[in-house]
């Protein structure tokens, strides 16, 4: 029954060498650093969902914000562990992605014919980044506001541009009821976005190229 | 015979077996957690029933439904709001009362006492109950909704939440 429904829509979608692809293509011999990618990848996962599931009670205005917060981790039932799993999450995908990034350069993975994977990535740690800084505002407590009150000042110093980046970031002089909503919506749908095309992309080539070899290893053809 | 076929699962399908098994866990780890969280205020109790004092019972007209307005704050959510809750109350001896909801019974709008026709009207679609709040006519399904009274140092109370 399943194996007919399985043909019936390979013969309308040929779905079977999609699969066969991405799950059952050759890959070399190679060591465990090679899952740092996956191990994001499933973290990014993990954000997707939990973020989407925080969203049906986060509110981003200064009056609601805390306090649905507070709502869904003291009063919703399994909030405390949705919120929580997106929370280590965060800073666990800033840990893998750099590791990942390091894998990469120690084993030159980097190279021909894979630059275009590594600029990509590139980008995607800068995204990461961007996650996690408009992410910690959300909150609106003391320390969400306080670290964006200091991080856009950082972003104030760059020369000549630096006060405009400030009252871009910020939507005017001072952190406010604007600020929170750009963040938010920058959190929510502008960097999503970002990530989907650029995760397609990068995992597109990942599977077209093939991962590279472990360069030192013994018997590799010159 | 038996132990062969036992020994025929090959590492390819005893990997697949175990992938699909801690996948399928993984999977459950989220589903069940959020199901409940979506869930979950939906299946919250109503906020315990207390004790709402109305006013003095002085004020109930004998004979004629009067309307009591009082102020009571209700949580939803994170957020505590002030709302206004109408009853009638109907005496006939100033000792016993029968306090109704405004809420029409059919679709939830507010009825009035209509004095010269000596009975409750429902502006949406028409819907007519007598003095002591049974429908006379129209789509309402049953009476208007009673609260408990009680009476103490001559302030009445209805029971609520």
């Amino acid at each position: 029954m399943l194996t007919r429904f399985g043909n019936w829509m390979d013969e309308r979608m040929g779905w079977r060498s999609v699969w066969e692809g991405i799950f059952l293509r050759k890959v070399p011999r190679v060591n465990w650093f090679y899952t740092l990618g996956s191990a994001t990848l499933f973290v990014a996962v993990n954000q997707a969902i939990t973020g989407i599931l925080l969203m049906i009670y986060y509110v981003p205005t200064p009056d609601h914000a805390y306090d649905s917060v507070q709502y869904i981790t003291t009063q919703v039932a399994g909030g405390w562990l949705i919120r929580g799993l997106h929370h280590w999450g965060a800073s666990v995908m800033v840990v893998l992605v750099v590791l990942h990034m390091l894998r990469v350069i120690i084993y030159g993975a980097y190279k021909y014919p894979r630059e275009v994977t590594w600029m990509t990535g590139v980008v995607l740690l800068l995204v990461v980044i961007g996650f996690g800084f408009t992410g910690y505002l959300l909150p609106w407590d003391q320390k969400s506001y306080w670290a964006t009150t200091v991080g856009t000042r950082i972003a104030g110093v760059v020369p000549f541009l630096g006060n405009w980046i400030l009252r871009i970031m910020r939507g005017g002089d001072d952190l406010s009821a604007v600020t929170l909503a750009r963040f938010f919506g920058a959190h929510v749908w502008v960097l999503p976005a970002t990530l989907l095309f650029l995760v397609g992309t990068h995992l597109f080539l990942v599977i077209r190229n093939g991962i590279s070899e472990i360069p030192w290893k013994e018997g590799r053809k010159q | 015979m038996e132990s062969n076929q036992k020994k025929s699962l090959s590492r390819r399908d005893f990997m697949k077996l175990t992938i699909g098994a801690l996948g399928g866990l993984i999977g459950l780890g989220y589903i069940i957690p959020a199901i409940e969280y979506v869930v979950a205020p939906a299946l919250a109790k109503s906020q315990a029933q207390q004790w709402i004092q109305l006013g003095a019972v002085s004020k109930v007209e004998l004979g004629t439904p009067t309307l009591f307005k009082v102020n009571i704050s209700r949580q939803t959510g994170w957020i505590v709001n002030q709302e206004e809750l109408s009853v009638y109350v109907l005496t006939d001896n100033g000792r016993e009362f029968i306090a109704m909801s405004n809420v029409c019974t059919h679709l939830g709008c507010r009825i009035r006492w209509i004095a010269d026709q000596n009975q409750y009207f429902c502006p949406c679609h028409n819907g007519i109950y007598d003095k002591q709040g049974n429908v006379v006519s129209g789509p309402p399904p049953r009476p208007l909704d009673k609260y408990q009274t009680k009476v103490e140092n001559d302030q009445l109370f209805i029971l609520g939440g």
